[in-house]
C-alpha cells in the first residue's frame, strides 16, 4: 500500500465516520433544533469524501463531479438549515426576532 | 469489493439512520431527516459510480444534491404553517 492510497483510506474513514457522526446525532437528539445543528458533520464528511475522490482520481470527469456536488452541499446545507429553523420560529412564535419574553444576551 | 463500496454501504447505514427517524419521529425532525438522507444518498451514488468505475452515474449525484437541496428549501416553507411549530404539533408526539 502505497502513501496514497493510505491517504485515500485515511480521508475515506474520517469522511464516513463524519456522516456516521451527523446520523447518530440525528438519532439521538432531543428535538428539532438539536437535530438540525448535525448537518454540520455531514458537510465536513462531504468535504472528506470528495477530498479522497480528487487524491484518487485527481481532475477527471468524476473528480470535478465531486467537486460540483461538494459545492451543492457547501453551499445548499447552510442555506436549508438557517430556512428550516427560521420557519420552524416563525410556527412556534409567530416572528422569528426574540419575543418580550426572552432575553439575548449580547457578545461584549 | 473496494473500498468505495464499504462506504457505499456505510451511507447506506446512515440512510436507513435518517429513514428511522421520519418514520418514528415527528414531522419536522423527518424534514431535518430528509435533508441528511440527500446528503448521503448523493455522496452514496458519486461513491458507487467510483466503485464500478462509471463516471456518468456522477451526474446523478449532482441532480440529487440539487434536488434535495431545492425541495428543503421548498418543505421549510410549509414548516410555517405547522401549528405551534416543534412545540405543537410539528414536534415529536409519537416518543
Amino acid at each position: 500500500m502505497s502513501v496514497g492510497d493510505a491517504f485515500v483510506y485515511l480521508l475515506i474513514g474520517l469522511g464516513a465516520a463524519s456522516l456516521l457522526v451527523a446520523c447518530a446525532g440525528l438519532v439521538l437528539a432531543r428535538d428539532f433544533f438539536d437535530r438540525l445543528h448535525f448537518s454540520a458533520p455531514a458537510t465536513l464528511g462531504t468535504i472528506l469524501i470528495v477530498a479522497a475522490l480528487w487524491a484518487r482520481e485527481g481532475p477527471s470527469l468524476i473528480g470535478w463531479k465531486g467537486v460540483a456536488t461538494a459545492a451543492i452541499v457547501i453551499v445548499g446545507s447552510p442555506l436549508v438549515t438557517h430556512a428550516l429553523a427560521r420557519a420552524a420560529r416563525i410556527a412556534e412564535r409567530g416572528d422569528w426576532r426574540a419575543g418580550e419574553d426572552e432575553t439575548v444576551e449580547r457578545a461584549r | 469489493m473496494n473500498e468505495w463500496y464499504w462506504l457505499t454501504c456505510a451511507l447506506l447505514a446512515g440512510i436507513a439512520a435518517c429513514g428511522w427517524v421520519i418514520l418514528r419521529r415527528g414531522f419536522l425532525d423527518g424534514i431535518v431527516a430528509l435533508q441528511l438522507a440527500g446528503v448521503l444518498a448523493s455522496l452514496g451514488v458519486l461513491s458507487f459510480a467510483e466503485a464500478v468505475d462509471r463516471p456518468p452515474f456522477g451526474d446523478l449525484a449532482i441532480v440529487l444534491a440539487l434536488v434535495s437541496v431545492v425541495g428543503s428549501l421548498i418543505l421549510a416553507r410549509f414548516v410555517e404553517r405547522v401549528p405551534g411549530g416543534p412545540g405543537g404539533r410539528g414536534g415529536d408526539d409519537r416518543r
